[in-house]
């Protein structure tokens, strides 16, 4: 083969000018680039220190067992990583499916500059929360032994947990391919931008695949996380075990998910010194007005249906099981019900805080609060354990800054609609 | 951006593919175990007991560990740990002048909650009885420490390269016909390994023999779907840590639902149908091809 005909192969198999012209009107309507902001803030720098901390603390963990690191024991087997980075983490992490139900299942393209945010978001979550996993595991070298058919349990939620959070996390870095080809594609150089378009062109054929897939791993999953208390209603105080806990999971999922992403969203607006993409916000926070009213619904329907109400006013728990529904759903519910209230910054970044606190409550109860320790043993974090969480908190915020100075994950300014 | 028919048929054939894989993914551990009465088992009599610790001696042995020091009362744990397979624990009441030891282990459960919390088959329930740990599967995730009802697996914190450690009713012994070491050791004849069946008509026997000298419960015949491990005590069962469960496997209700949702996949497919159809139908115009369309 002679160098002329090489050179012609090669050439039929990049994009026509057509198709490059396509591609760049594409991106002019979705113009999305790198904010190229000053790096080494004093919050970021506090992020690093904190991974570096969190950090030493994992290998003393690995090196020298669960034991050295944290309080759990016999009696209380499962303590703040598996509440605070699995089970919370993948319930915040959820804006990445919600949104993405939003944009390409219920076609509301307006909501389009949230979508990479969102599944930037749900991505560092989701890997969090898997790495949350292997550190939390004993024998964490074997962590893959979910995907041999041999060791398939489908009766244990927590595999079906497992093999989704894996899948979901694959299909999550899918999605994010598009982000990095556009960061080549606007390079300016032209051999790298025409071989991130054939790439990106090959993905948008298959992407809706991947995007439904995700949405149908992810409600799969989420209610299964409810499903895993089921087996211990010894363990489990009666005003939160309930057989409909998958369905709590669920639909408290889908209502957290766009607080996540209006907080974050404030957030890098105010790092990068943006405008806050206020109507968006807006209308993602009435969007869960519904399934916020909803869960109080069911909750309280639990209660009555399976004859528990009157252990509301019996003990301290009782006070706890309030205080889940008055800020995941009654105070909340009711203040984005305003439309002032929603449509006033200030007022719903708080608002929106108050249903993640809620959430992380809902979740705590659960997994922390009202479950019972073997009699004689008792659990509260150690330093240990609290710092790598928050290890992991920060990974998530730094990684957050990373991609989105450096790759085209925000929407341009003038690209977005003027607050009303 | 809309799905090609092609790629929904692909996407159709793999799913459905998967589902060939359903029986294996849906398979029950335990199932094809429809009697449990000729399972191996124990029989603890509480009111035979001297609380000597034999067999706490000789099971911390067998597990290839040894009894601390000369003076083993001294360091006698409070509960089993990844040491201790068997503990015996001691209840007093000076006011009703009553008192019980009680010898924990794993019960053996006949349908057992941390088999089915084992998301990858590191416990199973042997068909002969005893419930069985395989530290090449396991990931150490702990669950099924949370779903015991007798908080019966314990976990090496203290070890880098930790296992679930739990009673595994001496299989070996069983299988070379001798009864479990604790059996064999036991001075007074209060721990006996036999058959579920034999064990439970002996321990009624024992009961209506002697009517004031025992609780008028074989523990263990029906609590979480009955055990290997029975128990007869001559105090009140709560009083030696026994908690009054419920009759019903503890894995029917998850169970139920995870194999609901997930026979033949048809409800993952259905939700893929329903989202593509919402899609489908809520879809005004193509974002990618036409440029008026995410003008509002």
């Amino acid at each position: 083969m002679t160098a002329e005909e090489r050179f012609r192969q090669k050439k039929a198999h990049l994009p026509t000018r057509e198709e490059i012209e396509e591609y760049e009107d594409v991106m002019e309507r979705f113009p999305r680039e790198p904010q190229r902001a000053k790096l080494w803030t004093p919050l970021f720098t506090l992020g690093v220190a904190i991974i570096a901390v969190g950090a030493i603390i994992t290998l003393v963990r690995f090196i020298f067992g669960l034991g050295a690191v944290t309080n759990l024991s016999d009696g209380f087997p499962w303590g703040l990583w598996i509440t605070f980075d699995v089970v919370i983490g993948i319930a915040l992490a959820s804006g990445g499916y919600t949104t993405a139900a939003l944009i390409y299942v219920f076609n509301d393209a307006r909501f389009s500059p949230l979508i990479r945010p969102a599944i930037t978001t749900a991505m560092l979550g989701y890997a969090m929360a898997a790495f949350g996993v292997v550190v939390d595991v004993g024998r964490w070298w074997q962590i893959y032994n979910p995907l041999l058919p041999d060791n398939w349990h489908g009766g244990s939620a927590l595999f079906e947990v497992s093999i989704c959070v894996m899948a979901y996390l694959t299909v999550l870095v899918i999605e994010y391919l598009p982000t990095l080809t556009d960061r080549w594609i606007q390079s300016g150089k032209p051999v790298a931008a025409r071989r991130a378009m054939n790439i990106r062109r090959w993905l948008d054929k298959v992407m809706i695949l991947f995007i439904l897939t995700g949405i149908v791993i992810s409600t799969l999953h989420q209610s299964s996380l409810g499903s895993i208390m089921l087996l211990a209603p010894h363990r489990l105080h009666p005003l939160w075990f309930s057989p409909w806990l998958p369905a709590f999971f669920l639909l408290s999922s889908i209502a957290v998910g766009w607080h996540v992403v209006i907080v974050e969203s404030f957030i890098s607006s105010k790092s990068f010194g943006r405008k806050i993409e206020m109507p968006l916000l807006a209308g993602l926070a009435k969007r869960t007005i519904i399934f916020l009213g909803l869960y109080v619904m069911v909750k309280f329907y639990d209660l009555i249906f399976y004859d528990e109400f009157h252990l509301l006013f019996q003990s301290w728990y009782g006070l706890l099981w309030f205080a889940e529904v008055a800020l995941f759903g009654i105070v909340p519910g009711w203040l984005l019900a305003t439309p002032w209230i929603r449509r006033d910054p200030r007022m719903l970044y708080w608002t929106s805080w108050m249903v993640i606190i809620g959430l992380m409550l809902s979740r705590a109860n659960v997994f922390l609060f009202a479950f019972s320790a073997t009699p004689g043993w008792s659990y509260f974090p150690s330093i240990g354990e609290i710092l790598v969480s928050a290890m992991m908190v920060s990974i998530i915020m730094v990684g957050y800054k990373l991609f989105a100075n450096y790759f085209p994950v925000l929407m341009r300014e003038e690209k977005l609609q003027p607050a009303k | 951006m809309a799905i090609r028919r092609r790629d929904f048929l692909k996407f159709t054939g793999a799913a459905a593919g998967s589902c060939l894989l359903a029986p294996q993914l849906l398979a029950n551990p335990s199932a094809g175990m429809d009697s449990f009465d000729d399972d191996w088992g124990m029989l603890n009599d509480e009111t035979v007991c001297t609380g000597c610790k034999t067999c706490q001696y000789v099971c911390k042995k067998r597990a290839g560990f040894e009894a601390a020091g000369d003076l083993p009362m001294y360091d006698n744990p409070r509960d089993l740990n990844s040491r201790n397979h068997t503990i015996v624990k001691m209840y007093r009441d000076d006011v009703k002048k009553e008192h019980s030891y009680v010898k924990k282990q794993c019960m053996h459960c006949n349908e057992p909650a941390c088999v089915s919390a084992c998301p990858v088959r590191a416990l199973i329930k042997n068909p002969d009885g005893p419930v069985m740990y395989d530290a090449g599967k396991c990931i150490g995730c702990r669950y099924c420490m949370v779903a015991c009802p007798y908080n019966v697996p314990t976990f090496e914190y203290e070890s880098a390269t930790p296992e679930i450690r739990k009673c595994d009713l001496c299989y070996d012994e069983l299988a070379q016909g001798k009864p479990t070491v604790c059996s064999q050791v036991c001075p007074t004849g209060a721990i006996i390994t036999g058959r579920r069946k034999d064990l439970i008509k002996e321990a009624w026997r024992r009961i209506e023999a002697k009517p004031d000298q025992y609780v008028h419960h074989v523990y263990g015949e029906h609590e979480v779907g009955g055990s290997a491990v029975l128990y007869l005590a001559g105090v009140d069962f709560d009083k030696i840590g026994f908690k009054d469960l419920q009759e019903a496997p503890l894995p029917a209700l998850p169970e139920s639902i995870q194999h609901g949702i997930f026979k033949y996949f048809v409800t993952p497919l259905a939700l893929f149908g329903m989202l593509a159809v919402t899609r489908g139908s809520t879809m005004k115009c193509d974002p990618v091809s036409d440029e008026d369309c995410i003008e509002e």
